[in-house]
């Protein structure tokens, strides 16, 4: 018996050591540009130095007689070999009412480029060195183009126009709601409040940066590419659709570790295709390894929208409508989930956990010569709610109400559930007031005054800002498979396509099977990352725990039924009278039985295979109140964050160590995002100002004092097996928002009033300086002319 | 091409080189080292961080030739055989790595900072840091792993 509660201390909701630890630790990680094939060839990316250009012609013939070059590519060479461009962001409409525009993405570029930093060719050489030097010597001959970097000045008459479709530069627009009634509500209301906010652009920045190794089999004339990627099927198709001859049984994707994704990951790249093209050409293993300085230039950056944003009350602070209006730069190509975050997704949250009935959003997704945006943590969910939880702060200055009591006023109540929101989304549950006020609670809401005194007398400014939220998550994609291999050697292997990029998947569904299998958990082997084992829809939008630990919960429940009936047979027993317990078959009421592990190796080949599936019924809807105290150095303008509470309804929890490093981690993110980051693009010239961590502010050890991070496990999600909701991004979607309203809530007090709320992200030490010292903003960044309005 | 020969993590190693290949190329290169990481290219993230005669440097930042004849220890070295290091034992315990790419540099700053200063406030552990990226776990629980990691090590010598 003490042998059975030894195994369950590794099942679910136990706090545990991670089974990915050991390896990493010891310097013995795979990640891809750890790979290596006797005979590898390199390749190198000549990039655009210009933010538009048509390209007039590119020398390669001094480059091509370089050491050691084997070959070298220009966009020419692809489109004459048939390599097809990328999928543009089908399925969303454009103000006119024609489909939506993008110029072609390619491999590399053709004609025209359209950034800086596109790709134009690639240079393939026996050594990095040599490819390095060779793609100094190739020569781009352009003829510059004006360029445009501001969405606004994109949507202006005789700007420069990205492609040929769309002469407004618009890829796509959405309107959602009721204009006419939310017009109504505002104009009868006793309050209106409106903000314009940019929500600014972020380098997701996982510190392992992209890398690809390709080669083609010569056994069996298939191309293997190892990646880093959260999506090894998506990967896949991209590379089958756009080069000819590929087919899907001709390739395999292989992910190994993963150093960081953050929606970063998803999908496949331009640079991907070029990657895989050479070594199918070449017939030689191609490895490329993006410096930082490409990561900055052409992986997808996140965020980027600015929106003018209004609620309207009663007297009472009843919130009676929410209007939108969101202008976003979506780069120079814009893709199906550049778009999508931005003009669908964000909304589909806007309203988040409060009874708002009447919204009128509208979101318009603007071409510009800056780099693609795509999925960065909390895709859409962070701007949505950013703007939800400022006008909630400052609608209650506006009514001198408590923050939390304005709040309070307008949660969905757990009576209301399922509750359908005006974006028609359904919340299966949620208890938002009781998050509330645990989290009060672990902050000391009511404590406050006292710790701002304290702060005042050692000479800075204290301010308290909450965010109190929910998320979308899933991704719409609910379906997830998983095999379940029980091998006479004893373990336990779970295949699954849902792709570990830091998060913990392995612990988290070994924990999991140990639940069903009663087995120790260094017998549960976890298998990601092969195209040839498992597919599906990969890790993106907090989706791996609630469709794939519900997968991995499904099958794993199968195979022990399908292995009960194997034991009935081998024990020559009736089924109804086989009972499993602990890695045992046992017939009741006798000492007969037979272990797991032997039963399988009584199997034609020495295994019990069990493949199957499970779908979620819905999306699952985390949500929180996180709480952050800054402290301000009225003379540096410096924003120090001094306490960080959060409570989390993240339903059941699997793994307490991985959720709380999620909530956590994630939460620094968003702080960056508050308070450091910006992607900078200069407005004349197109070319990137922030194009390494010297000039690009990630968050460093310095500054975060210890969260204090609670998880109320009571609520389950009610559409999926396991009652988990996801956690991946909550903590980023919160902090920004708790963040910036606790440095306005200091300012208000330092008797700024409301002129905080017209400082823009990040709230650099500048900023906020100007603003205290000089009672200055920056201008509005938001221009309601460019929208015709 | 130079000859470059060097104590790595306790035994003698030497291959040949360009001469401006960086350290770092010639422990994931030819040494074939790979627990050492690249991150940034500019001296910032620190994930390619080794111990050079005991001192931590970023060894992006240091030619293959300036290690000639000196001792370099990497994140495969730490281990006392099957022993963790306490460091990377307490990186565990305090889930201080989630990706795991930063984690070596890491685990490299700290195991030095520990050998010189085996009391270190939370301050001086944040100091010492301060030249690391991380970008999943927010650092509270690197300092956390760093804190134990001392009590553990100084627990041991007792």
């Amino acid at each position: 018996m003490s042998a059975i509660l030894d195994t369950l201390r590794f099942g679910s909701g136990r706090a545990i050591n991670r089974l990915e630890d050991p390896q990493l630790v010891a310097g013995q990680g795979r990640y891809t540009d750890d790979l290596s094939y006797p005979g590898q060839l390199y390749l190198v990316f000549v990039r655009s130095t210009y933010a538009h250009a048509n390209i007039r012609a590119i020398d390669v013939s001094s480059a091509r007689e370089m050491p050691g070059v084997v070959a070298i590519y220009t966009g020419a060479d692809l489109v004459a070999a048939g390599v097809k461009p990328m999928p543009g962001p089908a399925g969303f409409p454009r103000p006119d009412g024609g489909p939506a525009a993008s110029a072609d993405r390619r491999a590399l570029a053709h004609q025209r480029v359209r950034y800086v930093g596109e790709a134009v060719a690639a240079v393939v050489a026996e050594s990095l060195e040599q490819a390095r030097a060779a793609a100094e010597a190739v020569w781009v001959d352009c003829e510059e183009l004006p360029s445009v970097v501001n969405a606004f000045d994109a949507m202006k008459p005789g700007a420069p126009q990205l492609c040929e479709q769309a002469p407004d530069n618009i890829a796509a627009a959405m309107r959602h709601g009721d204009a006419a009634a939310t017009a109504a509500a505002f104009a009868g209301a006793a309050h209106v409040v409106s903000l314009d906010i940019h929500n600014q652009r972020l380098a997701p920045s996982p510190i392992e940066p992209r890398a690809m190794l390709a080669l083609l089999n010569a056994d069996d004339d298939r191309l293997v590419v190892h990646v880093s990627s959260q999506m090894p099927t998506g990967v896949r198709g991209t590379l089958v659709d756009a080069i000819p001859g590929l087919s899907t049984e001709r390739v395999r994707v292989l992910v190994g570790d993963v150093g960081g994704g953050f929606g970063m990951k998803t999908g496949a790249y331009p640079e991907d295709i070029a990657v895989a093209y050479a070594a199918l050409t070449l017939k030689r293993p191609v490895k490329w390894r993006a410096e930082r300085i490409e990561e900055f230039l052409s992986a997808v950056h996140g965020r980027d929208v600015t929106s003018r944003a209004e609620l309207a009350l009663d007297a009472q602070g009843k919130v009676l409508a929410l209007r939108v209006r969101g202008v976003a730069n979506v780069g120079a190509y814009a893709t199906a989930t550049g778009v999508a975050i931005q003009v669908i997704v964000g909304p589909w949250v806007s309203t988040s956990i409060y009874d708002i009935p009447l919204i009128d959003l509208a979101f318009t997704a603007v071409m510009t010569n800056t780099a693609t945006t795509g999925a960065y943590r909390g895709a859409g969910r962070p701007e949505a709610i950013y703007l939800t939880e400022r006008l909630m702060d400052a609608a209650a200055r506006k009514l001198k109400l408590d923050p939390a009591e304005l709040r309070r006023r307008n949660m969905i109540r757990p009576e209301q559930m399922p509750y359908k929101t005006p974006m028609a989304q359904v919340y299966d549950c949620g208890q938002f007031e009781k998050i509330l006020d645990q989290g009060l609670a672990l902050a000391d809401w009511q404590g406050f005054a006292a710790r701002r005194e304290a702060s005042a007398a050692r000479g800075k400014l204290r301010g308290r800002g909450i965010a109190t939220f929910l998320e979308w998550t899933g991704g719409n994609a609910l379906e997830e498979r998983v095999s379940v291999k029980v091998t006479a050697d004893g373990f336990i292997e779970l295949g699954s396509a849902t792709q570990a990029m830091g998060q913990g998947i392995a612990t988290s569904y070994a924990q999991l099977a140990v639940d069903v299998f009663g087995v120790p958990i260094e017998r549960i082997r976890v298998l990601q990352g092969d195209t040839d084992r498992a597919n599906g829809f990969g890790s993106a939008g907090s989706r791996s725990l609630f469709t794939g630990g519900s997968a991995v919960d499904v099958v794993s429940r199968k195979t022990v039924d399908h292995a009960k009936a194997l034991a009935a047979e081998s024990l020559e027993a009736p089924l109804q009278d086989i009972e499993y317990a602990a890695g045992r078959f046992t017939v009741a009421g006798t000492d007969l039985g037979i272990g797991l592990f032997d039963l399988a190796g009584q199997q034609a080949d020495a295994q019990i295979l069990v493949d199957g599936s499970s779908t979620a019924g819905a999306p699952s809807w985390p949500n929180a109140c996180h709480i952050c105290e800054v402290e301000i150095d009225a003379d540096t303008g410096g924003v120090h964050i001094v306490a960080y509470a959060s409570v989390n309804d993240i339903g059941r929890v699997v793994s307490p160590t991985i959720v709380r490093g999620q909530v956590e981690g994630g939460a620094v993110q968003g702080i960056g995002q508050a308070l450091c980051e910006a992607v900078a693009y200069d407005s004349e010239t197109g070319q990137l100002q922030s194009a390494s961590f010297m000039d690009y502010a990630l968050p460093h050890a310095d500054g975060f004092i210890g969260f204090k991070t609670q998880f109320d496990t009571s609520i389950p999600c009610t559409t999926n097996v396991l009652g988990v909701k996801g956690v991946g991004e909550l903590g980023t979607i919160g902090a920004t928002p708790s963040v910036v309203n606790a440095v306005i809530d200091a300012l208000d007090h330092a008797g700024l009033g409301n002129l905080g709320e017209g400082l823009q992200m990040p709230l650099t030490a500048e900023r906020v300086w100007r603003a205290l010292n000089l009672k200055k903003v920056d201008p509005s960044p938001f221009r309601a002319e460019a929208l015709g309005a | 091409m130079v000859n470059v020969s060097l104590q790595v993590n306790g035994g003698t190693m030497s291959a040949d080189v360009e001469p401006q290949a960086l350290l770092l190329d010639l422990l994931r290169g030819p040494l074939a080292l790979t627990g050492t990481h690249a991150g940034c290219d500019t001296g910032q993230c620190g994930a390619c961080t080794v111990h050079l005669d005991g001192e931590a440097v970023k060894s992006c930042s240091v030619l293959a030739v300036q290690a000639q004849g000196r001792a370099v220890t990497t994140v495969e070295g730490l281990a006392q055989g099957d022993k963790l290091h306490p460091v990377q034992q307490a990186f565990i315990d305090c889930h201080g790595l989630q990706c795991g790419f930063c984690t070596p540099g890491m685990m490299m700053t700290a195991a030095c900072l520990l050998k010189k200063t085996p009391r270190p406030s939370e301050a001086e552990i944040v100091h010492a840091l301060e030249g690391n990226l991380c970008r999943c776990t927010g650092y509270v629980n690197i300092v956390a792993a760093v804190q134990r990691a001392a009590q553990a090590a100084r627990g041991d010598a007792a």
